[in-house]
């Protein structure tokens, strides 16, 4: 009896083996999907393809790989690595059941694909690595591990707390903010726009602002400086812009005022802004 | 004077009539650094680009109706790079929900006898301007942050003064006419913009 109470042991053990090897392939599976389609739109829609869409796409992955990691740590699971494997058979022939539960990756089970489809060591580049973080993580010593584990922490819940706060809050603070300091004044705007569509403020032969009631929103252009009128008589050259042939008048702008600087007209060939 | 329509010029060497879809908006200079923070974000890794640039602006007189208007450049920070030449037309009235400003534009290279050239043909400067500032692209989309300075002394452009204390903010793009797809990529641009600079489709003759 002792017998077969530990060949029913034996049993159940090997059941819920198949059971959790099962259900690791079927998740893996899944994340091995995952990955293809993300590799897919990688290499095939990177065009279209949005910073939250990849970030989707990753957040999926690490799920999975969430998933996985549970699944293993389950005390349910036995412990595979306590499992081995032992190849049986190896055959240069062509292995049809195997090429179709592999989908064509492994097709033959010979000498040369075993040693890798059954390694148990990790990739000897990563197995380097793993090495210098290891001997970097015991050269450090304990205390300053564990200080920089908490100024990690203490980092992540700053960041969560503000990331969790309500919104109201956060934008309702910000607009006061933004109200103290504008950005842009609309008088500055329409004034350069001005300047730079047809020069005013810039011409000789304009004066600095309408008189007209209406545009009121001159203030802030001309009080960095003195104003045209004053800057032509004192800076110039003496030498004036020649309008063309005829006077200086209001060029069929309603509004504007005329000129009232004296200009010399003469005549046209004579009259050049960059005297040579 | 309009300049003649597509049907009427010379076709030469295939050229397209090109239109300039604009938007403009104003920035302080004290919010000018996070404005550029945010340009750099968003518009394509480049080096910085800054320029500084003098501008005359050249009217020919007709015998009636509006002058007509010619725009010379010249770079101050490279002084042999060839001058440029622009006509801009009358923006296009049309769609008042077109979000930009449309107008017929036509861009040349020309020497540095340009200024001579223009006297001669007839016409004379009415004004001119420095400006200087940075230039950033985002696929076709040109944005432009620049400080317009007046010159005190003709002709001299190392004493200016700034016009304002704000930066001009000006996003605009090139395109065939005909392709009116831009203007809602450049608002949706606009957009990622806010609050900091507030672009719009500014009618520069509201502001004469």
């Amino acid at each position: 009896s002792n017998l077969s109470f530990f060949v029913s042991v034996q049993q159940r053990e090997e059941k819920l083996l198949d059971a959790s090897v099962e259900s690791l392939i079927s998740r893996v599976a899944h994340l091995k999907n995952a990955l293809h389609s993300f590799i897919y739109k990688l290499e095939n829609e990177y065009e279209r393809l949005t910073w939250p869409s990849v970030l989707d796409n990753f957040a999926l992955l690490s799920g999975q790989l969430n998933t996985i990691n549970k699944l293993l740590r389950n005390e349910k699971t036995p412990s595979f690595r306590q499992q081995i494997i032992i190849p049986l058979l190896l055959s240069p022939d062509r292995d049809e059941e195997l090429a179709k539960l592999t989908e064509q990756r492994v097709p033959v089970f010979s000498h040369e694909i075993v040693p890798d489809h059954l390694r148990t060591k990790p990739d000897p580049e990563v197995e380097e690595q793993e090495k210098q973080l290891s001997a970097e993580a015991a050269r450090i010593g304990p205390e300053v591990a564990q200080k920089q584990i908490q100024t990690l922490n203490k980092l992540c819940s700053n960041l969560l707390e503000k990331l969790n706060n309500p919104r109201d809050d956060r934008d309702a603070d910000s607009a006061a903010i933004r109200q103290n300091k504008p950005s842009f004044n609309p008088a500055d705007t329409n004034a350069l726009v001005a300047a730079v569509g047809f020069g005013k403020g810039l011409s000789k032969c304009r004066p600095p602002g309408p008189v007209a009631p209406g545009h009121t929103g001159q203030g802030p252009m001309m009080s960095g400086g003195p104003t045209l009128q004053q800057v032509t008589i004192g800076g110039g050259s003496g030498q004036q812009q020649g309008m063309g042939p005829g006077a200086p008048q209001q060029q069929g702008q309603p509004g504007k005022m005329p000129c009232n600087i004296k200009t010399n007209i003469k005549a046209a060939s004579s009259m050049h802004p960059y005297n040579r | 004077m309009e300049a003649p329509p597509v049907s009427v010029l010379p076709i030469t060497g295939g050229t397209i009539n090109m239109m300039e879809y604009l938007l403009q908006g104003s920035v302080l200079d004290q919010a000018l650094e996070s404005l550029l923070h945010r340009l750099r974000g968003l518009c394509d890794n480049m080096e910085p680009e800054t320029f500084a640039d003098h501008e005359l602006v050249y009217l020919l007189k007709g015998q009636q109706g509006n002058p007509f208007l010619l725009r010379a450049r010249r770079s101050l920070s490279h002084p042999t790079v060839p001058w440029h030449l622009r006509y801009l037309g009358q923006p296009e009235v049309g769609d008042k929900s077109r979000h930009a400003l449309v107008r017929n534009c036509v861009d040349v290279a020309t020497s540095h006898s340009l200024p001579d050239f223009l006297n001669e043909m007839g016409f004379r400067m009415d004004h001119e301007f420095v400006a200087k500032g940075h230039i950033f692209r985002r696929g076709v989309l040109k944005v432009v942050v620049s400080k317009l300075s007046r010159i005190l002394v003709p002709g001299n452009t190392e004493n200016t003064e700034p016009l304002s204390l704000s930066y001009l903010v000006e996003l605009s793009v090139l395109a065939p006419a005909g392709q009116d797809t831009m203007s809602e990529d450049m608002r949706s641009f606009a957009e990622q913009l806010k609050p900091l600079v507030h672009l719009e489709k500014i009618d520069p003759k509201r502001h004469m």
